[in-house]
């Protein structure tokens, strides 16, 4: 625990010196590449143990976003309530299956305040139904919070928030 | 994309659209849809005429969504662009959002304030909140030269207003001057249901999704009116008793048949019964944080569940703490768009505002529930495309019934929508004769 305070000390002092956040980001493009990942390949049951256990993940749109807006069109307060969305996903809804795609850009780090890291990564995401059609789901960005703790960076806050004012299709799962 | 860029139904002369017309409205039996009323472009144009530019009141947004002076918000009404605007602290106008000069449109932000008039940016003629256009650039002419013409008047060029009309925070439009007012339009039992949601407190806009379903707007809001799909498709609402057809509930109709009111009490797994036939029914499953399902009382009665929709495409969902407007638009005779307004009061409290985003997670594009829905439509347009235009869909649950029940076990809302929709789209044909 000592060697993370002191990452986390390291980072903020960087930070005030206006310094090199490009290792910082790099870290976090790699957290970003794992997430998305465990999505993209279908294991998106491991994706809520990269939460802190007080955890707020969204899905909202840039027009909420502008209003200040808390809706979400998905809604987390828990890594709990995020496996619960993976189960329906899995058991409790009717719908086609559909593969997911993100395309991610790389990762902006805004600032560091205490132990958390403001970060924002814009991302394409694509779906492809059963049928095999491809189409863009979202223009979006994720605005994220990412947190140091014991066992490495997890997501403290995830906002993707999609400048696409009309979704082309249901979401189906968290992305 | 086709946002509000796509109007299909401008394809089609008089003479087509009376044709159609006559087809749709025909058949007594509305327990026999035909389904070329998903089918048909034609159709769909007519329906645009008859129904959405006809003798209807169409919702245009919430009072809370332009709370200021000036205030105001793109909406549409068919495939017709307008603007409410609130033109002081009580009234509303509804305009269209096409210039009078050359036909641009007026505003492109989605929202916005103008204190004293709207501008069009591509000649400035200007316009007040009433759609009065109010100035003209070079009217008079450069040093004499040129100008409009000497019996040019400002007021031959007003936007057309439409008739507006309001009930507790809530705003309707109509094209028609022949449309009753809204409390007549509504009836009295509609007035109740819809009085019980907007019941006069100022409401708070929790904030919106905007989606695009695959599939004709009537089956969308015939989904609503269809309480049958509710107690089977969604496991959610059968699993945790949100909504089952064993509960004590009501269907209630208005007179024309085109409103209607599902309303539900939430029950407890020992009172469930029939579980048998459901498919869906699943008792082991439990949510790891059942937060979700931790609902309070919303209202004075016993109801946890009020889902109303108003002719033509309106829905006002009240599920437990969970309240919202979906607003159907039609984009094309295979596709509509769904906008979904969350709204609280307010005065509600921080705890009550949590409540009701987190139970937004059971509607909406990946709405628990809803997310259900979406993807019904889409495989009942799919089926309907493929199938002969004269097949018809087979509503006979309960009879022939278009009337109120004390029970959830029936077709008769949908039965009564298509006797208003055929009554509508008949009826200018008999007042062309």
């Amino acid at each position: 625990m000592p060697s993370d305070t002191a990452a986390i000390s390291t980072a903020a002092k960087s930070q005030r010196a206006g310094g090199d956040l490009v290792s910082l980001a790099r870290r976090i493009e790699r957290l970003q590449l794992d997430y998305v990942h465990r999505i993209d390949d279908d294991a998106i049951e491991s994706m809520p143990e990269m939460f802190t256990d007080k955890c707020l993940y969204r899905i909202t749109s840039r027009e909420n976003w502008l209003d200040g807006s808390d809706l979400g069109v998905i809604r987390c307060e828990s890594p709990g309530m995020l496996r619960d969305r993976v189960t329906a996903m899995r058991h409790a809804a009717m719908f086609a299956p559909r593969t997911i795609r993100h395309i991610l850009s790389g990762t902006l780090v805004d600032r560091v305040d205490g132990t958390d890291i403001h970060a924002r990564t814009n991302v394409a995401i694509y779906q492809t139904s059963a049928d095999g059609d491809t189409l863009l789901l979202m223009a979006a960005i994720y605005r994220d919070i990412v947190t140091e703790t014991p066992d490495g960076l997890r997501f403290r806050e995830k906002h993707l928030v999609y400048d696409t004012l009309r979704l082309p299709d249901s979401v189906i799962c968290p992305l | 994309m086709d946002g509000t860029a796509a109007h299909p139904g401008k394809n089609f002369s008089k003479d087509d659209i009376a044709r159609a017309a006559a087809l749709a409205a025909s058949g007594d039996d509305a327990s026999r849809v035909a389904f070329r009323v998903y089918q048909d472009p034609a159709i769909y144009a007519a329906e645009l005429e008859r129904v959405f530019y006809g003798p209807t009141w169409n919702y245009v947004g919430l009072a809370a969504e332009v709370p200021n002076v000036g205030d105001w918000r793109r909406n549409m009404i068919g495939e017709r662009e307008v603007l409410l605007v609130r033109k002081s602290e009580t009234e509303f106008s509804v305009l269209p959002n096409v210039c009078a000069h050359r036909g641009a449109q007026i505003c492109q932000a989605l929202k916005g304030n103008t204190e004293k008039a709207f501008m069009c940016p591509y000649h400035q003629w200007t316009y007040d909140h009433d759609g009065k256009l109010i100035g003209v650039p070079f009217r008079r002419g450069v040093k004499g030269n040129g100008g409009m013409p000497a019996d040019f008047e400002l007021s031959d060029y007003n936007l057309p207003a439409l008739r507006v009309a309001e009930i507790n925070g809530v705003i309707f439009a109509s094209y028609d001057a022949a449309t009753p007012p809204l409390d007549d339009y509504l009836g009295g039992d509609m007035k109740h249901y819809f009085t019980r949601v907007f019941d006069g407190r100022k409401l708070r806009i929790v904030g919106h999704h905007r989606q695009m379903i695959d599939c004709n707007w009537k089956l969308q809001m015939e989904n609503l009116k269809d309480p049958y799909h509710a107690g089977l498709l969604h496991l959610f609402l059968v699993t945790f008793g949100l909504f089952r057809l064993d509960q004590k509930s009501a269907t209630v109709l208005d007179d024309t048949g085109g409103h209607s009111a599902l309303t539900a009490r939430r029950s407890s797994p020992d009172e469930h019964v029939g579980n048998d036939e459901i498919a869906s029914y699943t008792p082991d499953y439990a949510l790891e944080d059942p937060t979700l399902l931790e609902p309070v009382m919303e209202f004075d009665d016993e109801m946890t569940l009020a889902i109303q929709t108003v002719f033509p495409s309106i829905i006002v969902q009240a599920q437990s703490n969970t309240l919202a407007t979906r607003h159907v638009i039609p984009k094309g005779v295979g596709r509509h768009e769904l906008i979904w307004t969350f709204f609280g009061y307010e005065d509600d409290d921080a705890d009550r505002h949590e409540l009701r985003l987190r139970q937004a997670n059971l509607m909406g594009p990946a709405g628990y529930v809803t997310l259900d829905d979406a993807e019904a439509l889409e495989i009942s347009q799919r089926g309907v495309d493929s199938a002969p235009p004269d097949n018809e869909a087979v509503l006979v649950l309960d009879g022939d019934n278009i009337g109120s029940t004390d029970h959830l076990v029936t077709e008769a809302p949908i039965r009564g929508f298509h006797k208003q929709y055929r009554d509508l789209m008949g009826r200018e044909i008999a007042n062309a004769l």
